[in-house]
């Protein structure tokens, strides 16, 4: 269709300069795309950090529980109830609260983190902590520290890689460090400490006992989540909720997508993003067939037909989608790794995410060629003369 | 008529616009063009010459009557076929209209590739075509490195790399110099015989009138022979001039045909020799720079059509201080360009002797 004259290619590069404006205005786009996308998908990643590293199958929470860290308490007569049912297996009580934590080290500096106490004989806490961190936490007064917390708990990590003993002032108790796992922070959350049951009443002793914050149900293998939810659900009273895994995980990305701003501020930005790139691309390729109306109206006296010229637009709009995007990439890559490192989210550019854009990109520059296509309607080869 | 004629128009008319802004541009045109002929359409600016070479070029369908280029007929065509004919006809335009962004090889393989030709058979074909019209050296630059007159030939080649057996050439030297503009009409000539292919060349340029086989005039969208343009032209003329001056009309007359010849014997007519002409002219008769242009116009038109200069009926009556200024202002437009040639001292005599009167000062 081009012959072997690349038009498109030849005449972006005609113009130097107004092909740099056009790939840095793409690259801006790009970049505020990746960014945006990227946070927000790190939001929903984060948000369900804790969700995850659990071991459970079924969860029962309160109907007042928009997200984790708000927890409200619910009987734990309700979820030892679900005991009673075919294809249980067992159930892990949990308790959930923001405690202060005073900086080890500077110690004016308080800090809210959030705590976790549960029955460490109990099954559901699976990969969360090692089999001897289990039995530290049995020991009064010793709690589990989460190392990818913000740097703002203190130097915890270093001082336990160096050996030293570290103890901290949580809820105004004095606590020892007895060993670190591994989650990371959200945006609902900068850090967290993990406990016994015990430890954790001692931490808030106005807490009734015998109201948790979330129930984990473990089934039997071979049992169907989905079956065995039903079964319950038709027996409990409507004061507890029961989710699978995955509809515990939705909830809470729902919350901070829907509930809150922060998610639709990204899915905004990402679209003022893509409609930026929008304009500068229209704008560039407009200009550019404005410019080029003679030239393309004798092609079209010579005898070349609608569908070449389009092509040309086209062309130059994929040209520019893929000049613009490298350079974007690369740039968003380095915003990535250093935001990473500052706020401990899950920042990271994945292929898929790499090629949404991409894909974002293309779309965006080919509807940009559309809207410039229209300027070319109007190219009648008998003006030429 | 001859069907094989690569151009051959039979009661062509054409309108612009709807309803009351309705205007016709074209009034029953027939035209037959032969292979190897070129055609000169010459006519003031709105009589019709660029709509009837549009239709002729497939970039309009006509409306009335029957185009039919290289056996093809355009009335009522679809957009299908019309880009077919496009494809088979080679176009000079008024300006060179090459794209900025290629290079001059990369110009005229535009249109070699619109024949499906791979640049690897082709290639050297475009190499000699811009041998041909001397830019063997200037292949690989790009237009804005090379003269107008450069440019010109670029689009000449553009329009000759694929052999069209129709050319159509609009204005090819209104933006050129006279050697540049000489040079690219005697190209579209020599290329056009050796090819033969039918050419229409559409020009206000008087100077280039020689290369034609046959001229033809529009005026007000109608097709007229050269004589019946010449004798209309004149008698518009007389009546412009006795609104001047009713009782030396007639002097006048053969006084602008005379200083039109004289610059006319050399065959090219100076920018001097016009500003001279238009002086003169303003000075005797009071007429403007337009009315001069169209008497210039209209004594190359006479000359093309072998009709002689003896269009004034009566002989003009010269008194001792008319013969003076005759002969003074003949000498003075054969001065004007700084230089007085054989050809003009020869056409003097000529002049005088026709009207009885001495050449000497």
């Amino acid at each position: 269709m081009f012959g072997s004259i690349p038009l498109g290619w030849l005449q972006l590069k005609h113009q130097k300069l107004r092909l740099f404006a056009a790939i840095t205005g793409i690259t801006f786009a790009v970049i505020l795309i990746f960014v945006q996308l990227e946070f927000r998908e790190a939001l929903s990643a984060s948000a369900v950090r804790y969700h995850s590293v659990f071991d459970y199958d079924l969860a029962m929470l309160s109907p007042k529980t928009d997200f984790m860290v708000s927890s409200k308490q619910f009987p734990r007569s309700r979820l030892y109830q679900v005991l009673g049912f075919e294809g249980v297996e067992s159930v892990t009580p949990v308790y959930m609260r923001l405690v202060s934590w005073r900086n080890p080290v500077d110690r004016s500096n308080a800090r809210n983190i959030l705590a976790i106490g549960f029955d460490p004989t109990d099954s559901g806490v699976g990969r969360l902590l090692t089999p001897e961190q289990l039995e530290a936490i049995k020991i009064p007064d010793q709690v589990i520290f989460d190392r990818l917390g913000r740097n703002e708990y203190g130097p915890v990590r270093a001082m336990l890689d160096a050996g030293e003993e570290v103890s901290a002032e949580i809820n105004d108790r004095r606590f020892t460090i007895a060993g670190m796992y591994n989650v990371g922070t959200s945006f609902g959350l900068d850090g967290g400490v993990v406990t016994s049951d015990l430890n954790f009443l001692r931490l808030l002793p106005t807490r009734n006992k015998s109201a948790i914050d979330f129930g984990f149900i473990n089934l039997e293998p071979g049992q169907d989540a989905k079956e065995v939810q039903a079964r319950i659900r038709a027996a409990i009273p409507g004061d507890v909720r029961l989710m699978t895994r995955q509809e515990f995980m939705d909830h809470e990305v729902a919350y901070w997508n829907k509930t809150t701003p922060i998610g639709y501020i990204f899915a905004f930005g990402a679209i003022m993003g893509l409609i930026v790139g929008l304009i500068i691309v229209y704008q560039i390729l407009f200009a550019d067939v404005q410019d080029h109306l003679r030239e393309y109206a004798t092609l079209k006296a010579m005898g070349y037909t609608h569908g070449y010229l389009r092509n040309v637009v086209l062309q130059e709009s994929v040209i520019l989608a893929v000049l613009g995007f490298l350079p974007g990439m690369t740039v968003a890559h380095l915003v990535f790794t250093q935001a990473a490192g500052s706020t401990r989210l899950p920042l990271e550019m994945t292929l898929q995410s790499a090629l949404g854009v991409f894909t974002l990109t293309l779309i965006m520059c080919a509807v940009s060629g559309m809207m410039a296509l229209r300027k070319l309607k109007s190219v009648d080869p008998a003006e030429v003369f | 008529m001859d069907s094989n004629a690569p151009i051959a128009l039979q009661n062509v008319s054409y309108t612009f616009g709807k309803g009351a802004l309705q205007k016709q541009i074209l009034f029953d045109i027939d035209v037959v063009i032969e292979a190897g002929k070129i055609v000169i359409l010459t006519g003031p600016s709105g009589s019709g010459k660029t709509t009837l070479l549009t239709l002729i070029g497939a970039l309009r369908s006509a409306q009335e009557g029957s185009v039919k280029v290289l056996g093809m007929e355009l009335n009522a065509a679809r957009e299908k076929d019309l880009i077919k004919v496009r494809q088979q006809i080679g176009y000079i335009f008024q300006t060179h209209n090459l794209l900025d962004c290629l290079t001059i090889h990369q110009n005229v393989q535009m249109a070699q590739q619109l024949n499906g030709i791979k640049h690897r058979d082709g290639k050297e074909r475009i190499s000699a075509v811009l041998e041909r019209v001397g830019l063997g050296e200037h292949e690989h630059k790009y237009p804005s490195q090379l003269s107008g007159g450069q440019k010109q030939r670029a689009g000449i080649a553009r329009a000759l790399v694929n052999r069209p057996s129709v050319i159509l050439a609009d204005e090819p030297t209104a933006s050129l110099d006279k050697q540049s503009g000489r040079d690219v009409v005697d190209l579209i000539q020599d290329l056009a015989r050796e090819d033969g292919a039918a050419v229409i060349l559409v020009t206000h340029d008087n100077r280039i009138l020689d290369v034609a086989d046959s001229i033809l005039h529009l005026e007000d969208g109608h097709m007229k022979s050269l004589s019946e343009a010449v004798s209309e032209g004149t008698s518009r003329m007389l009546n412009l001039l006795e609104k001047h001056d009713p009782d030396s009309a007639s002097y006048l007359a053969t006084f602008a045909f005379a200083l039109s010849r004289v610059a006319y014997a050399d065959s090219v007519v100076t920018d001097s020799e016009r500003d001279k002409m238009r002086e003169i002219l303003h000075e005797v008769a009071k007429l403007d720079p337009s009315e001069v242009e169209f008497i210039m116009e209209l004594s190359m038109m006479q000359k093309r059509a072998h009709s002689g200069l003896n269009t004034p009926a009566n002989s003009p009556d010269f008194d001792r201080e008319r013969r003076e200024q005759f002969i003074n202002s003949l000498h003075a437009i054969a001065e004007a360009d700084g230089n007085v040639s054989a050809e003009e001292v020869v056409e003097i005599q000529a002049i005088a002797h026709e009207f009885g009167v001495s050449s000497s000062r």
